[in-house]
């Protein structure tokens, strides 16, 4: 194109932003709102909180196009905890006292979850966290709420599932973090739901070979291997050795980066999650077409649960009122939710309220992901 | 305990073992070549890896042309670093903990920039002799693993040879253990100490590219790498190639009938006391020379 | 002690008091976590500087202490003190029966025997969930109430961890201008010689590593009390590796040069994080600088410093 034209497209551009930012700022005016985020955007974590994050400002550009909160314009303050719950003590005391935000949203880890919890619960912070309720002190939180499922939960649809191919044998290969917590809830589980648990191996979090591990269950002879890992690792293995039985994922499995490093594993893999962007649920439909609009790729578990909680805080706000902080933003908060990933409750005992039937079974196939309609009765 | 998983737990150590080898050998190469402990050198394969699979899927290049590609990125690296930093800190007389943390801090910066630079994903390269596996009584290795490990075997055997028989070689031994008297021989000193950095980036990126297509890379792999090889490399007597060769192989087979005898859930236990028990009864090393302090 | 020194004293003491209270919270909070790094690196530094050892274990009494704070609180509803008491007896025994024989080595072949100890202990806390929780790991530890005083605040809390901190120096310092210290930095410069003179550098060593048991054991503790939860993520190795920055960056040989060290890997990262996710990069790249451009650490740079402005002020420089 010659040059007058593309400044002419240049021009015609900028003209258009400009306008649809004005277009945005007629719509909110005023002292921002501002809550706090804290969120595993470097290091281990980075899985995890890089697409919160995502998640996060699309949904405050969301908030502040339908009018924010009254009027005034939201603000996500977020910071970056390194995946080291120090960092994340050390970020919630600035949020909470040096930036004095209204809540805080976060952060992505367990640890790091109880850590900040500590002090959101004794400041009457409301938090809202993107992971599972972990150990017994936070049930006594009443103001953190999860918007992810318990461990408890997330066993419990792998059983579901398992039960469903009648799969009374199972494997399981597991991971000695996140994969010992989920292993807790399924060892008294398993009975009820018929299956015996013929093999159960672990690895150590950052194993570059789970092969002989993979050898011990493929030994067993199980009907179905369940995979519990954060990593793509235990998937290639299982291929690698011919174990030929369907596998079954834990949520932390599904991602795009594990799909990307399991090369050809990544295939007849069955993850219960929430969110399969390629075939999503009428109601996530709206977020999805969004999501790959702004940022040209398709949006999972851990964007949907932070855009989630955005939404679940800015109708907090609003109905209790722009300014409202502590107990009365809290009580606001707990009102149920139907959200794009779940719907939530978060006045039950688990601070999630997420019921079983929220799952959304999807299938590994050829490395792209797809929807089974299996769903769980409620 | 049937046969069939004996005989996989073996393919597995030893497959393991060889990969731990080549991280180790490298480190060895450096330590022997300048008495530098190199904590980047699971960095090295990390770079030689990742380079490949850019030069690979990004500019399109062939497979071999990629390889050497990524081979030459880690010699380049390791170049740079000895010009950089290691030059400089050696004329001040730095200490060794001071170089042991300047390779700390470099494998921090490494880690965090394919982070930031290229992303949480992993990555995989196509295996040698592509998808094929060996089936031996119901026990599985790739073809890609036996590559490895006769690759793995080949080298250490070359680098020992080129140690012993070439006039490189021999100066770079020479240069590390007496630099004055080196230096009267017509030893360029500060030259046979960049040649070890190379010759260590080149080993480690070499290790990275024959690991990926096994267990893929990401920006995580590098320290977990560097720990399994320091491991081998002191097992081994950390000046000795050989050594560390033998030491990665009996930290790989540990692993695994650790798994098998006793129980996933205390491979490590076990085979860091293992690590424990043979440094106390081997003082030198598997293979080390006598007296030398820690090699 | 002169006039001059005892000003500069003083007025160190005067800061030191005011600190927690006209900065933000936050960073109250990370002078807290500078006091706790800087009696877990005293140990380190004791070990490096001293007896030329390469201590990677660290992060095992440093967790051994923090569970049994946490233990002994949360499960079994004690008092502080013994959380302390017990982390204390704990790891100062560990130390020794797995320091006589892992002592025995040298250089290298040491420094990856504490690496493994390390690593054994990481993984006994991840399969061990039972008593240390896991991942999930062991909250609700209460703050530590000194006869009524609740520290329930950073700028409570920190005046106590650094007396404990300032305590430790003391012990340190008393250890380095012994005799016992004079022996060690003969062993550490030739170990022939030493033996020669009939000095017994087992025993010695064994000392100092109890010693440095007993300050990762404390730094533990004192972390539990603050974070009010410990989890496994806390004691990995690489925590261990974090702990050795702090003597190399600050100066080894220099018992000030450990806050400066601990000061470093505290505030700044926190710091860099203001400049974006770029922040982990610039951290590593902040260490190379520093150990590239200051041998002897930062303590040792502002010495040649203060040398050199000494030598252009006494007349012709």
């Amino acid at each position: 194109m010659s040059v007058s034209s593309f400044i002419a497209k240049l021009a015609g551009a900028t003209a258009l932003v400009g306008l649809s930012a004005l277009a945005v700022q007629a719509q909110t005016s005023g002292e921002p709102v501002k809550i706090g985020a804290i969120v595993s955007v470097t290091g281990a974590g980075a899985g995890l909180g890089v697409p919160e994050r995502n998640g996060l400002l699309l949904a405050e550009k969301d908030i502040n196009a339908k009018g924010g909160i009254k009027g005034r314009p939201i603000k996500f303050i977020v910071e970056d905890d390194a995946s080291n719950p120090d960092t994340a003590l050390s970020k919630a005391n600035d949020l909470i006292f040096g930036q004095k935000v209204q809540a805080l949203l976060g952060p992505s880890l367990t640890a790091s979850t109880v850590a900040v919890g500590g002090v959101t619960h004794a400041n009457k912070i409301p938090q809202i966290a993107f992971t599972g309720i972990g150990p017994a002190v936070e049930r006594e939180r009443k103001c953190v709420a999860h918007v992810l499922p318990p461990q408890r939960l997330n066993a419990m649809a792998l059983l579901e599932y398992a039960k469903s191919i009648k799969a009374a044998k199972v494997g399981v290969l597991h991971d000695a973090g996140y994969g010992n917590v989920v292993m807790a809830e399924l060892k008294p589980l398993a009975d009820k739901y018929g299956v015996k648990l013929v093999a159960v191996e672990k690895f150590e979090i950052g194993a570059t070979d789970t092969t002989t591990q993979a050898a011990k269950v493929k030994a067993a002879q199980p009907d179905a291997v369940f995979i519990i890992a954060t990593s793509a690792t235990p998937f290639r293995n299982v291929k690698q050795i011919q174990i030929a039985q369907p596998v079954i994922a834990a949520i932390g499995s599904s991602s795009y980066e594990y799909v990307n490093a399991m090369g050809p594993a990544a295939d007849n893999i069955v993850i219960p999650e929430f969110v399969v962007g390629e075939d999503p649920l009428p109601h996530q439909k709206d977020f999805v077409e969004l999501y790959k609009k702004t940022y040209n790729a398709t949006p999972k578990n851990y964007e949907a649960a932070a855009w989630d909680a955005a939404h679940i805080i800015a109708a907090a706000l609003n109905k209790a009122g722009a300014d409202a902080t502590g107990e009365k933003l809290c009580d606001a908060m707990k009102a149920p939710y139907s959200g794009v990933l779940a719907n939530y409750n978060f006045s039950a005992d688990d601070m999630t309220g997420i019921p079983i039937s929220s799952f959304v079974f999807s299938k590994l196939v050829g490395g792209k992901y797809t929807r089974t309609p299996f769903r769980v009765a409620q | 305990m049937t046969l069939s998983l004996v005989l996989q737990a073996l393919f597995a150590g030893v497959t393991n073992g060889i990969v731990y080898a080549l991280v180790g050998m490298g480190l060895s190469a450096i330590f022997k070549g300048s008495r530098v402990i190199n904590a980047m050198q699971g960095e090295f394969a990390v770079i030689g890896a990742m380079t490949t699979v850019l030069l690979l899927t990004k500019t399109g290049w062939p497979y071999a042309a990629a390889i050497a590609g990524g081979a030459v990125a880690g010699a380049l690296v390791g170049a740079f670093i000895e010009v950089a930093f290691v030059r400089y800190m050696a004329k001040k007389n730095a200490s060794e903990d001071s170089f042991l943390l300047l390779t700390i801090g470099l494998a921090l910066t490494l880690s965090a920039s394919v982070l930031f630079f290229i992303g949480r994903d992993g990555h995989l390269l196509p295996p040698l002799g592509g998808e094929g596996v060996l089936i031996i009584l119901d026990a599985v290795i790739q073809f890609h693993a036996l590559w490895l490990i006769a690759i793995g075997i080949g080298a250490t055997l070359a680098l020992r040879a080129f140690y012993h028989r070439t006039t490189i070689g021999l100066s770079m031994m020479a240069a590390s253990i007496d630099a004055d008297g080196a230096a009267t021989t017509g030893i360029n000193v500060a030259r046979m100490r960049t040649f070890t950095f190379v010759l260590g980036g080149l080993l480690g990126a070499l290790g990275g590219i024959l690991v990926t297509p096994l267990i893929g890379v990401d920006y995580q792999l590098g320290l977990n790498l560097t720990l399994k090889g320091f491991a081998a490399a002191v097992l081994g007597g950390l000046t000795n190639p050989l050594g560390a060769a033998v030491g990665g192989l009996t930290l790989g087979l540990v692993e695994s009938l650790a798994i098998i005898g006793i129980s996933s859930s205390y491979k490590d236990v076990v085979a860091f006391s293992v690590l424990i028990i043979i440094m106390i009864l081997m003082p030198q090393g598997i293979l080390g020379r006598a007296g030398r302090r820690g090699g | 002690m002169n006039p001059r020194t005892l000003l500069w004293l003083a007025t160190g003491l005067v800061v030191w008091a005011v600190l927690p209270f006209i900065v933000p919270r936050y960073m109250a909070d990370l002078l807290v976590f500078t006091g706790i790094y800087t009696v877990a690196g005293l140990g380190i530094g004791l070990l490096l500087g001293h007896c030329g050892i390469v201590n990677l274990a660290q992060a095992t009494f440093y967790g051994l202490g923090a569970y049994a704070s946490a233990y002994c609180t949360v499960m079994m509803g004690l008092p502080s003190v013994v959380g302390f008491l017990v982390g204390a007896v704990i790891s100062m025994a560990l130390a020794y029966v797995i320091g006589r024989p892992i002592l025995r080595l040298t250089g290298y072949f040491l420094a990856l025997g504490t690496l493994a100890l390390s690593a054994i202990a990481s993984a006994l806390f991840f399969e061990w969930d039972w008593l240390t929780g896991g991942t999930l790991g062991i909250g609700g530890i209460p703050k530590l109430d000194l006869f009524g005083f609740l520290l329930d605040r950073p700028s409570r809390y920190y005046f106590f961890v650094w007396i404990v901190a300032f305590a430790c120096m003391a012990v340190a310092r008393n250890l380095v201008d012994s005799r016992t210290g004079l022996m060690l930095r003969a062993m550490r410069d030739s170990s022939t010689a030493a033996a020669a003179l009939s000095v017994d550098l087992q025993a010695l060593r064994t000392r100092v590593f109890v010693v440095c048991a007993l300050f990762g054991s404390l730094a533990g503790s004192l972390f539990a009390h603050h974070a009010s939860f410990v989890s496994t993520q806390s004691f990995t190795v690489d925590r261990s590796i974090s702990f050795l920055l702090i003597p190399v960056i600050g100066g080894a040989t220099s018992i000030p040069g450990i806050v400066v060290g601990a000061l470093f890997v505290t505030f700044l990262p926190e710091l860099l994080s203001k400049l974006g996710d770029i922040h982990q990069i610039l951290f590593g790249l902040a260490l190379v600088a520093v150990v590239v451009l200051m041998p002897e650490g930062l303590v040792g740079a502002f010495g040649k410093l203060r040398t050199r402005l000494a030598k252009r002020g006494s007349g012709h420089g």
